[in-house]
């Protein structure tokens, strides 16, 4: 019985203790780039394989999001966060996040819903 | 020395559960990780695997479904008889059976344990301990199954760029209900499959058997 309390303990734990601070934190930080046309600064912030997927070939990460025009994303609605991953709603866009050891980056950007399928992002993995 | 053999059978099966818990998580902490790298996320430790609701419900759709057998085996065969089941119990003996037969009340034996004397809510509770406490770990356990499903579920919906879902919408959703049947069904089957066989198959020394000899028409007879 106190193994079963304790694996219900920590499915409680690990569903429901969320850090939504970190998360905020790096989507505060990459909007407030996109909004200053900080490209280079908004690279920085996403995820490796995302920086790396976003240009064509012979383009940097920061000219491929300059190129994509993206507008203010404004400020944070909602967030949620489910293990390493994150999703921040912001008044003008959508972010996923995926935490790695030197904290949150931006796993997809500029999201629009797509009914019963995945967001469609300009900048994804 | 005299204390290991008496309780060698669960001995043994603490160590081998154990020792598949750890191997579980081992495997599937290795699987998860491939799953991260695939995906563009980070390989997680041995720690933060094992405090990872991947492996909590991993855990308990398992545990729930265990529990659930017994709970069942143990209620079924009050009403319910096999003939020739060693199993079951004798046809016609379906039901609590009387409180003679189960020495309780004024039939108690010196040795009987002491709730087995008393009358009421005690002697209620404790002639159906066994079923309760099963039916008790089957609905925790189910139930953690479906709060670590739902947050493994969500991380892999994020992963995935799709919206998460709630608790109430995740416990109608596919994945609870094929986590939970698939298990289900392969106790059910194993169930199924000790009754029945048991009627015609012998294990020499083991009371889960008939006695070789026994006729296959023997009901209720544990070798």
């Amino acid at each position: 019985m106190r193994l079963i309390l304790g694996v219900l303990a920590l499915a409680l734990a690990t569903g429901c203790a969320i850090d939504t601070a970190g998360p905020a934190r790096a989507a505060e930080r990459f909007s407030a780039a996109i909004a200053a046309r900080q490209s280079e600064a908004a690279c920085a912030l996403l995820a490796r394989k995302t920086a790396e997927k976003l240009p064509d070939s012979g383009q940097t990460c920061a000219e491929a999001l300059r190129e994509l025009n993206l507008g203010d994303p404004g400020g944070i609605t909602e967030v949620n966060v489910w293990g390493d991953t994150a999703l921040v709603r912001l008044a003008g866009d959508t972010l996923f996040l995926q935490r790695y050891t030197d904290g949150w980056r931006g796993k997809a950007a500029a999201c629009e819903p797509v009914p019963d399928l995945p967001y469609d992002c300009e900048v994804e993995n | 020395m005299s204390r290991i053999r008496d309780n060698a059978l669960s001995i043994a099966f603490m160590a081998l559960f154990l020792v598949c818990l750890a191997g579980q998580a081992l495997a599937g902490m290795l699987d998860y990780n491939e799953q991260q790298l695939v995906g563009g996320g980070q390989p997680v430790g041995y720690l933060d695997y094992i405090t990872s609701s991947n492996f909590a419900v991993n855990v308990a759709e398992n545990w729930q479904s265990e529990y659930l057998q017994f709970l069942l085996f143990i209620l079924f065969t009050i009403w319910m008889v096999q003939r020739g089941s060693p199993e079951s119990k004798e046809p016609g003996e379906e039901g609590a059976e009387s409180d003679e037969k189960q020495q309780i009340g004024r039939y108690a034996e010196a040795d009987s344990p002491a709730w087995a004397r008393v009358k009421g809510l005690r002697l209620w509770l404790y002639s159906n301990s066994l079923g309760l406490t099963m039916g008790a770990i089957f609905v925790l356990s189910w139930l953690a199954q479906s709060v670590a499903g739902v947050a493994s579920y969500n991380a892999e919906r994020l992963g995935d760029l799709r919206d998460p879902v709630s608790w109430s919408s995740y416990v109608t959703s596919p994945d609870f209900w094929n986590r939970s049947l698939q298990n289900w069904q392969s106790e059910l089957l194993a169930v199924l499959s000790m009754v029945v066989l048991s009627i015609y198959l012998r294990q020499r020394g083991s009371p889960e058997s008939k006695p070789v000899g026994a006729a296959h028409t023997a009901t209720g007879v544990e070798g």
